[in-house]
């Protein structure tokens, strides 16, 4: 499990609550929406203690920037972390 | 940056755009519609390309929706409106703002656009119903449709029976209307409420957009928008009702950003 991935588990908690969680196993092709049930608005509250905790390079509403509802509905965990890493280990 | 408490109440805002906005830059406030509805509608839609076009953009839930705090009470326009100017006043933005409403979000947006003019630049207003008989009707039938909604979330229990791991988010969503439709003074403020009246729609100064379905019921909306307002584009469009922020996302993107790139030429 990368870094970044377990980050991102942690922040889910935070957003949506440990009880929750326990009852499912998080992988990259873990889907926001259908698997883990998130809500489009805690959606919005990830995206932002994303931001707080990697900085302003990892911007949410650029990355879904050209995609509509049901793509942002289908991100994946992995997609998630892959732009999360592209983003904080490119070229500054 | 998330909670902001204003006007007595705690709100969730999401603020987007450059940390060193460019001068002149315009700033956009988008106002969601009436319970189901929270900032992730316009987050996923119009957000991204208002700050691409250089704006600032603002993002809040309204009193009781999304995350910001249910209060037991005060849920009428001119709470909303008040509650709109505090946070503003809050956030520092002195500046007038371009408001972008939805439904009941544009009911707001006019009111303040009437009330303190000098704090709207622009309006835009996305099937949006905001005066005369017509806003009246509307405020009827949404009264009458959520109280039946409410009826029914309170007697059939339905957030209850769905707490699996699958329906955990209409269980959660069945939850929150329940408790804003049974747990708040909303219904009723919606049934008390008085639309504006023409006169005042007319005294409405700023630039407006009105976008609307051609099949909507507020089709009428945007007839009383072109007699009344001096400075107002309508944009029908073709094939949809009242889910054109939805729908119709990509072309409600390029009228917005055209409509707002023309504000900043005639600034």
């Amino acid at each position: 499990m990368s870094d970044v991935l377990d980050e991102v588990v942690r922040i889910l908690t935070e957003v949506v609550g440990e009880d929750f969680l326990l009852d499912v196993e998080i992988t990259p092709d873990t889907t926001f929406s259908d698997d883990l049930a998130l809500e489009s608005i805690e959606l919005v509250a990830l995206a932002e203690k994303l931001q707080d905790r990697y900085g302003g390079r990892v911007n949410f509403v650029s990355f879904i920037g050209g995609m509509d509802i049901d793509d942002i509905m289908a991100i994946t965990v992995g997609q998630l972390v892959g732009y999360v890493e592209t983003q904080t280990t490119g070229p500054r | 940056m998330a909670e902001i408490s204003a006007n007595g109440v705690r709100f969730h805002v999401q603020r987007l755009g450059p940390p060193e906005p460019a001068a002149g830059a315009p700033t956009v406030v988008f106002v969601h519609g009436l319970v189901m509805d929270n900032l992730s509608s316009f987050y996923y839609t119009l957000a991204g390309p208002a700050v691409d076009a250089g704006a600032t953009v603002i993002l809040y839930d309204q009193r009781g929706h999304g995350r910001s705090e249910r209060t037991p009470a005060r849920y009428a326009v001119d709470d909303g409106v008040a509650d709109l100017c505090a946070l503003l006043d809050t956030l520092g933005v002195t500046e007038p703002v371009y408001l972008v409403g939805n439904s009941y979000g544009g009911i707001v947006a006019a009111r303040m656009a009437v009330a303190t003019p000098d704090r709207v630049a622009g309006l835009v207003l996305i099937e949006a119903s905001c005066a005369g008989p017509g806003a009246a009707a509307w405020f009827e039938d949404m009264a009458n449709t959520l109280t039946a909604a409410a009826l029914g979330l309170e007697y059939d229990r339905v957030q209850d029976r769905l707490h699996g791991t699958g329906q955990r988010k209409v269980a959660r969503l069945a939850t929150q209307a329940n408790a804003l439709l049974n747990g708040t003074s909303l219904i009723d403020d919606l049934g008390a409420e008085r639309p504006l009246e023409m006169a005042e729609l007319a005294m409405i100064d700023c630039p407006v957009l009105g976008v609307y379905g051609e099949c909507s019921e507020l089709a009428d909306a945007a007839d009383d928008l072109r007699r009344h307002i001096r400075d107002c584009r309508v944009e029908i469009l073709p094939g949809l009702a009242h889910t054109v922020l939805r729908e119709a996302t990509g072309t409600l993107q390029d009228i917005f950003t055209g409509w707002l790139a023309l504000r900043k030429t005639a600034g």
